[in-house]
C-alpha cells in the first residue's frame, strides 16, 4: 500500500499541511488553516478515520479544540473544549499537546494544557474533563512559569501498559502515573532546580521536551532547560547525556523508531538562538552516549533563529523523515534520518509545533 | 423582541446558521442570555472561568460599551445592536 506523508505545521497564525509521498521529495502544501488563531497542537488521528485536531487560542478569545475530518478543507469547533471549572480557580490559556490513548484505548484523547494540567476524553473528542489528580498534587502551589507559560507540553503514553503515563511541565518537571491517572509521582531525582523562588519540594526543573526509547519503556530521554538526561528507570532518577554537544541549552528533542535521538542546540537560555546564526541537528545512535553533528544542506549564511520545543518531529517510516521549524517561519526537513537536508519553500509565521502523520 | 448581533470574523466558525446572528428578550441581559443559549461554543470566547468578560472583549450596545449599562434595565427597541468587538491589542 503507498504511504502518504503529512507535515502537520502549527504557527502563531494558524496552520500549514504538507502532504508527499513515501519518497519525500515533493511537498504540496495547503492553507493557511484556522487562519489568525495560534495553532500550538495539532494530532492526525488515523484511529477512526482521518481527522485532525487542532489545538486553537488567541489572546482575546482563548482556547478551544477544532478538528477536520477533510484534511482541512473543513473545521468544526468541538462544543466541549477543555475548560477547567469555575472552582478551581485555573485558567485555560493554551492547548500545547493533543495525544492520542494508549492502543487499547481507541476513543481516548488527552490534552495538555496551559495553566499546566492535563485532559482527557474518552469519546474521540467530544466531552473532555479535567484529571484532577495532577493538579490536586501536593507540590501544586510550588508550580512557577517558564518564559514560556506554565505549560503542560509533553505527554507520554506508555505503549506496553495502559495504566502509566508520564507528563512534563515547564517550569515544573516530570510526573509519571503507575495507576490510570489517580495518583502521581514527581520524577525529577538528578535533575537541577531552575530558580523559581518558590520552596524545592522536588518540582521546578524546567523540563523543555521528553521522548521515550521504542525499544525500552523504561528509557527516557530530555532535553531540560539547561542540560540533556536520560532516565533508564522510568524517570525515577535522570544522568546527564551530553558528550559532544556544544552546548546544554535547547528546546525540541525527537527519536526514531529505530532508538536515533535528534536535538537542536541553542546558545544559551539568555539568547535562545542557534550558536553563531548556525543551524546544526545533533543526532546519538547510542541511547545519548555521545551526539555529532549530522547533515548537510542546513543553511550556511548566518541564521539567528530558534526552534521552539513541539517544533521538531520524526516519521514513521523506515527511512524515518526527521522535520523542523524554525522561529522565523523556516521548514526543514531530511528523508534520511538526518544525512541530508532541505528547506521547503514557504516562509511561515513562527512555528509553534511540527507533527507527522503518515497514513496509506 | 429580536435584534442583531455582529462577531468578529474570527469567532464566525464558533455560531451556526444566519449571520447576523439573531437574538431575542426583552431587556439587553435577556439578549445576551439568549446569545449563549443559542450559541454555546461563544461562551468560551466571550467569558473566562470566572464568568468575568475576557480582558480585551468589547460588548457594545449599538454605540456604547455594554460595561456602562445596566443590561437588566436596558429595554430593547428595533433596530437595536450588539456588537463583539475586539479591543485595540498591540502595535
Amino acid at each position: 500500500m503507498p504511504e502518504n506523508v503529512t507535515l502537520l505545521v502549527g504557527t502563531n497564525k494558524g496552520a500549514f499541511f504538507f502532504h508527499s509521498d513515501a519518497a519525500r521529495k515533493e511537498w504540496r502544501m495547503t492553507g493557511p488553516h484556522l487562519g489568525g488563531w495560534e495553532v500550538y497542537s495539532l494530532l492526525g488521528d488515523s484511529r477512526h478515520g482521518r481527522r485532525i485536531y487542532a489545538g486553537t487560542s488567541h489572546f482575546v478569545y482563548g482556547p478551544t479544540i477544532r478538528v477536520s475530518d477533510d484534511l482541512g478543507e473543513t473545521w468544526t469547533e468541538l462544543e466541549t473544549s477543555p475548560r477547567y471549572d469555575k472552582e478551581s480557580g485555573f485558567k485555560l490559556e493554551r492547548i500545547w499537546q493533543i495525544v492520542p490513548g494508549h492502543a487499547s484505548q481507541p476513543d481516548t484523547l488527552y490534552a495538555g494544557v496551559q495553566e499546566a494540567g492535563l485532559f482527557a476524553s474518552h469519546d474521540r473528542g467530544t466531552t473532555w474533563s479535567e484529571i484532577t489528580s495532577l493538579t490536586a498534587h501536593p507540590t501544586r502551589p510550588s508550580w512557577f512559569p517558564g518564559a514560556g507559560g506554565l505549560c503542560l507540553h509533553t505527554i507520554l503514553v506508555d505503549p506496553t501498559n495502559a495504566r502509566r503515563m508520564w507528563v512534563a511541565m515547564s517550569a515544573v518537571g516530570v510526573f509519571r502515573t503507575d495507576d490510570g491517572g489517580q495518583t502521581w509521582t514527581v520524577c525529577t531525582k538528578g535533575l537541577p532546580g531552575v530558580p523559581t523562588g518558590m520552596p524545592d519540594d522536588g518540582v521546578g526543573r524546567c523540563v523543555h521536551k521528553m521522548v521515550q526509547d521504542p525499544h525500552d519503556p523504561d528509557t527516557l530521554y530530555m532535553q531540560f532547560h539547561g542540560g540533556v538526561f536520560t532516565s533508564t528507570d522510568a524517570g525515577d532518577s535522570w544522568t546527564p547525556i551530553e558528550n559532544g554537544l556544544p552546548g546544554n541549552f535547547g528546546f525540541p528533542m525527537c527519536i526514531t523508531k529505530s532508538g536515533a535521538l535528534f536535538l537542536i542546540p541553542l546558545d544559551s537560555d539568555e539568547r535562545r538562538y542557534v550558536p553563531e546564526g548556525r543551524i546544526q541537528v545533533y543526532r546519538s545512535t547510542d541511547r545519548g552516549a555521545s551526539w555529532a553533528p549530522v547533515g548537510s544542506g542546513l543553511p550556511q549564511r548566518p541564521e539567528y533563529v530558534g526552534v521552539l520545543r513541539d517544533a521538531m518531529a520524526v516519521d514513521s517510516l523506515d527511512s524515518p523523515g526527521i522535520y523542523f521549524g524554525t522561529t522565523m517561519g523556516q521548514l526543514f526537513y531530511s528523508p534520511d534520518e538526518g544525512e541530508t537536508w532541505n528547506q521547503i519553500p514557504a516562509q511561515l509565521p513562527r512555528i509553534t509545533t511540527v507533527k507527522t502523520w503518515v497514513t496509506d | 423582541m429580536e435584534i442583531e448581533v455582529t462577531l468578529p470574523g474570527l469567532l464566525r466558525d464558533s455560531v451556526d446558521g444566519p449571520y447576523p446572528l439573531r437574538v431575542a428578550g426583552t431587556t439587553l441581559a435577556e439578549a445576551l442570555e439568549d446569545l449563549l443559549d443559542r450559541h454555546p461554543r461563544l461562551r468560551v470566547h466571550l467569558y473566562d472561568e470566572q464568568g468575568q468578560l475576557r480582558p480585551h472583549v468589547l460588548l457594545y450596545f449599538n454605540e456604547d460599551n455594554i460595561a456602562w449599562l445596566d443590561p437588566l434595565a436596558t429595554p430593547l427597541r428595533p433596530g437595536d445592536r450588539v456588537h463583539v468587538l475586539q479591543a485595540v491589542s498591540g502595535g
